[in-house]
């Protein structure tokens, strides 16, 4: 069943694209006609304005989801679930033709040919006007300045069409008839090609480790497989062509000579260290730039002409061959479209680093499959299940062992016959180690559950604490003094920064990562429950005191209520603070939860894991802070109705 | 309102744009990433220029803190060749699909090491006693392949370990307090740390009779190669010069020193366990059939195997190509 809905994602993708799509429209139709409906009776600023509108977050929604499907490329796939295949077809002519393409401006401004001559003009320019003096002597300096000038005048030779033997001409011209062959074939069409039955086999585009099929699963894409096949050969013959005539060879054979005569000839001139070095990298530039030239791979100008018309010709006739294929490209692939690499296709563009919304899907059950001999799970922990927990290693935890090495007496030993004998203290050891049945309760596991754990718990410490400091304060004197700079001065403090403290305090265990995330909502939770309550009015108080209140019930009755809000607001600025941090806190010493994972996922670059780790979290916040909503439409009905 | 809408429009369509930019460019400048605290040889030929001689383009380096993002930074296309990328960060590259060529072998130098806590007395005789215990590993680097290799050839179980995912300085400082028995560790002052509290679990000797190892690659775009293999032949050319020109002088170590930010002292040390393989060896040993460099990508490459990927090792072998060393 799961493997039936992973290989057809494409399907439900464009089912889910098509309905995204009707309640966009529909949203936002209905969104208008409630406005207008009530336009007439709404005052701008009301907040009753605010209320409601819940198709408004169904077309937020849904526009989120089709940016999202659109630039993972998972509407490409959707709708055209062969495209990528396609692409990767034609991308390997690309790819062939590459060390041809190189040569030619053609993602380039130059010919190659270009760039090497004028480059290596300036460079010989540069090199004959900085001989080192006094290396060599008159004669060894004459030779090299021999040696630079021939070498430019093979650079000119090289570049005059006259100079260009007729084998060198043949051998172009070959490869320029053996492209235009290429190119008749991709007019002619696919005709009667049929893809192989292995590629039919393949799995779907992205439904494996393999991203996109490589063999061609179209007649079209045969069509293209087989001309890139062929380009293979094309580009080797076009790699082996030299420009050497006579004349050239002549040149390039006296250069050399000439160079090796300075080169291996013993000096003529006493030379100290330095100068011998001097010397040494002067004739070594000399003959590494005569080495590139004498590859003779400068062609004039006129001579790539003709391979030039005949590459532009055959990427024109792809593009036709192409059709409907390059709209679709250029629409539904934003980014660098499909590059062929050496042994795979892959994806180039927002489609690489934005996994689809299906893929995202699928990597989320795998790794919420609580089998973990399966498959899932990760890194040996379930994402979110359930175990049993046994009472006695909670009891074991909280109940220190050092208790025990404080009861009198001694440890058993091991006796004559080798076997260990107990004492007391033993028995008493492994009630405090956790060590004996005292029955079992279910207990949720798993990364999620870790990471709210920490969260929850510190949370709840946080406001244990922080409400009735931050109360306090702001209704004594000696609390607000005593504890302000204390406060103030570790508030500011990013909690990143305690991070290297904590690891050698607390160790690797959860109550280091729990520290941190308490002082967190520590200090947010006595800030906001301060300032609620000392901005309690003045005269509710003189009021319900000259009633005849006691300070206690001041405190509970007028204090507390109009704090409540502030408080409320404190809760849900630090969760969100909290799952902050979270990712900083599992950073220090992980072993589980979803900070955990993304660090992980983080240094192989596994994207859909990255993002399902940040979509789990956001969600969990979502879900904390609708809960919030619900919790301060109940305590504090009356907020914004003063 | 309108001048602000027109300008959310701009900003947004820029953003299109900048990622729909391809990465066309001819080269006239060629930009390489290497990693600052690592002294080469090549160093001295960075700086002295000869890079840009040699290929007759300006030669642009960009320091990296991680391999990792060495990768991610070749694939935006804002990088050609990658110097000295740790093995591991490569190999998972390609695993994801990256259009990576690993071209030459940049530095071999010693596994890194695991260090167990003095006050265990654990060694490499009675490593089974390190079942049950609690190891820090950076994972998914060079460290833990190294610490998965040794444990392997220890034959230690690790599923019955505690793994703690533990950046190098944080393993250093939680074996110091004990809350870890074990640190897989790299980087010199790190190791240094845990050096201080714990002893390697094998000794260098009993690494390289394990044949565990690592060495750093020389990795470029498949584009770059298949556009400009003159200049990835010059660049490793001007490389192996600089390698083979390395006397270890006093003159040369402060000039790479200089460079790699680090003081004399610790650049000589950390030089002391680097080994620069030279043309010959790399064509032959490294790169030739059967080669070293192929059988270690291999065995990293199926060590970080995710569940159910398919033919890593016959992926990683067609990605290695010695041909453009001379």
């Amino acid at each position: 069943m799961a493997e039936w809905l992973s290989d057809n994602r494409a399907i439900f993708a464009l089912l889910t694209i098509i309905g995204l799509l009707i309640a966009f429209v529909w949203s936002i139709r209905v969104g208008v006609l409630q406005t207008r409906l009530r336009a007439r009776d709404e005052v701008f600023g009301d907040p009753e304005r605010t209320k409601g509108g819940w198709y408004w977050a169904v077309c937020g929604v849904a526009a989120l989801m089709l940016v999202w499907f659109y630039f993972s490329w998972g509407a490409a796939r959707a709708v055209f679930p062969n495209a990528a295949n396609e692409l990767c077809q034609i991308a390997k002519i690309g790819e062939s033709l590459a060390p041809i393409s190189a040569a030619l401006p053609v993602r380039s401004r130059y010919l190659k040919s270009t760039t090497l001559a004028v480059r290596n003009s300036a460079q010989l320019e540069a090199l004959s006007t900085s001989m080192p003096e006094g290396v060599f002597s008159a004669d060894e300096a004459r030779r090299l300045e021999t040696s630079v000038d021939r070498t430019r005048q093979l650079i000119a030779l090289l570049s005059n069409p006259e100079f260009t033997s007729q084998a060198t001409k043949r051998s172009l011209a070959d490869v320029e008839g053996q492209l235009a062959d290429l190119t008749g074939k991709l007019e002619a069409g696919p005709g009667d090609m049929m893809p192989s039955p292995e590629a039919l086999t393949q799995s779907r585009w992205g439904t494996s480790e393999v991203e996109i099929p490589m063999l061609p699963m179209t007649s079209r894409g045969v069509m293209f497989d087989h001309v890139s096949a062929e380009l293979v050969d094309v580009s080797k013959d076009f790699l082996s062509i030299r420009n050497l005539s006579p004349r050239v060879e002549d040149m390039i054979a006296s250069t050399a000579e000439l160079i090796n005569s300075v080169k291996k000839g013993e000096p003529q001139v006493d030379l100290d260290e330095n100068g011998a070095k001097a010397r040494k990298a002067y004739v070594k530039a000399v003959e590494r730039i005569f080495k590139r030239i004498d590859d003779a791979t400068i062609f004039p100008a006129q001579a790539m002409e003709g391979i030039n018309n005949a590459v532009a010709k055959l990427n024109a006739t792809v593009d036709d061959a192409k059709g409907g294929l390059g709209i679709v490209e250029a629409t539904f692939f934003p980014g660098q479209g499909i590059v062929k690499s050496k042994t795979q296709c892959t994806e180039q563009g927002s489609g690489r680093w934005l996994p689809k919304p299906s893929d995202v899907v699928v990597t989320f059950v795998t790794l919420a499959n609580p089998d973990m001999s399966g498959g899932g799970g990760y890194k040996g922990t379930r994402l979110l299940w359930w175990k049993w927990l046994s009472i006695a290693d909670v009891v074991g935890f909280l109940f220190p062992d050092s208790i025990v090495d404080m009861l009198p007496g001694d440890y058993g030993t091991h006796g004559v016959d080798g076997e260990f004998q107990p004492t007391y203290k033993d028995h008493m050891l492994a009630f405090a180690q956790g060590d004996v049945y005292l029955g079992s309760v279910p207990m949720l596991d798993g990364h999620i559950w870790d990471s709210l754990f920490r969260v929850l718990v510190a949370m709840a410490f946080g406001i244990m604490l922080g409400v009735p400091l931050g109360i306090y304060m702001g209704v004594s004197r000696l609390f607000k003094s005593f504890f302000d700079p204390l406060i103030e001065l570790y508030r500011p403090v990013p909690p990143l920064a305690w991070a290297p403290l904590i690891l050698t305090i607390f160790g690797i265990q959860d109550d280091g990562k729990i520290f941190l995330l308490f002082m967190v909502a520590f200090a947010i939770m006595v800030i906001s429950a301060r300032t609620g309550a000392s901005g309690t009015q003045l005269s509710k108080i003189r009021a319900s005191h000259s009633l005849g209140a006691t300070d206690r019930q001041i405190l509970r009755y007028v204090i507390l209520p109009n704090a409540l809000p502030e408080i409320l607001t404190g809760v849900r600025i630090s969760i969100g603070v909290c799952w902050g941090t979270l990712v900083a806190a599992e950073m220090l010493a992980g072993t589980t939860g979803i900070g955990f994972i993304e660090n992980v996922a983080r240094t192989v670059s596994d994207y859909e894991l990255i993002w399902v780790t940040i979509l789990i979290m956001g969600l969990l916040g979502l879900l904390f802070d609708l809960v919030m909503r619900w919790v301060i439409g109940k305590l504090i009905p009356w907020r914004g109705k003063g | 309102m309108k001048k602000f809408t027109t300008r959310y429009i701009a900003a947004a369509a820029s953003l299109a744009m900048a990622g729909m930019a391809g990465t066309a460019h001819a080269a006239d400048s060629v930009n390489v990433a290497f990693f600052l605290e690592w002294a080469t040889p090549n160093q001295i030929a960075k700086v002295d220029k000869a890079y840009d001689d040699a290929m007759g383009v300006d030669v642009n380096w960009t320091d990296f803190s991680t391999g990792v993002q060495m990768t991610e930074a070749m694939l935006a296309g804002d990088i050609d060749i990658a110097y000295s990328q740790g093995l591991a960060p490569f190999v998972t590259a390609i695993q994801q699909g990256a259009p990576l060529k690993m071209v030459s072998i940049a530095v071999v130098y010693e596994a890194n090491d695991c260090f167990v806590a003095s006050s265990l007395g654990i060694n490499s005789s009675n490593a089974s006693e390190l079942e049950g215990k609690t190891v820090a590993v950076p994972l998914n680097t060079m460290a833990d392949f190294s610490f998965r290799k040794q444990m392997a050839a220890l034959d230690v179980d690790i599923d019955t370990m505690t793994i703690v995912d533990q950046a190098p300085p944080d393993g250093a400082v939680s074996l110091a307090d004990g809350s870890v028995d074990m640190a897989c560790i790299f980087g010199g002052a790190s190791a240094k740390a845990a050096g201080e509290v714990g002893s390697p679990i094998m000794s260098t000797q009993e690494k390289t009779d394990a044949g565990i190892g690592s060495f750093d690659v020389v990795s470029v775009t498949e584009s770059f190669a298949n556009e400009n293999p003159d200049l990835v032949r010059s660049f490793l050319e001007v490389t192996h010069e600089a390698n083979a020109a390395w006397t270890a002088s006093d003159e040369q170590i402060a000039k790479v020193a200089a460079d790699a930010g680090m003081d004399v002292a610790t650049t000589r040390n950390q030089m002391a366990g680097f080994v620069f393989p030279t043309a010959e060896d790399q064509t032959s040993n490294f790169f030739g059939k059967d080669g070293t460099a192929a059988a270690a990508a291999e065995s990293l490459g199926l060590v970080f195997k995710k569940p159910g990927a398919w033919n890593v090792d016959e992926k990683i072998a067609k990605v290695m190509t010695g041909e453009f060393i001379e």
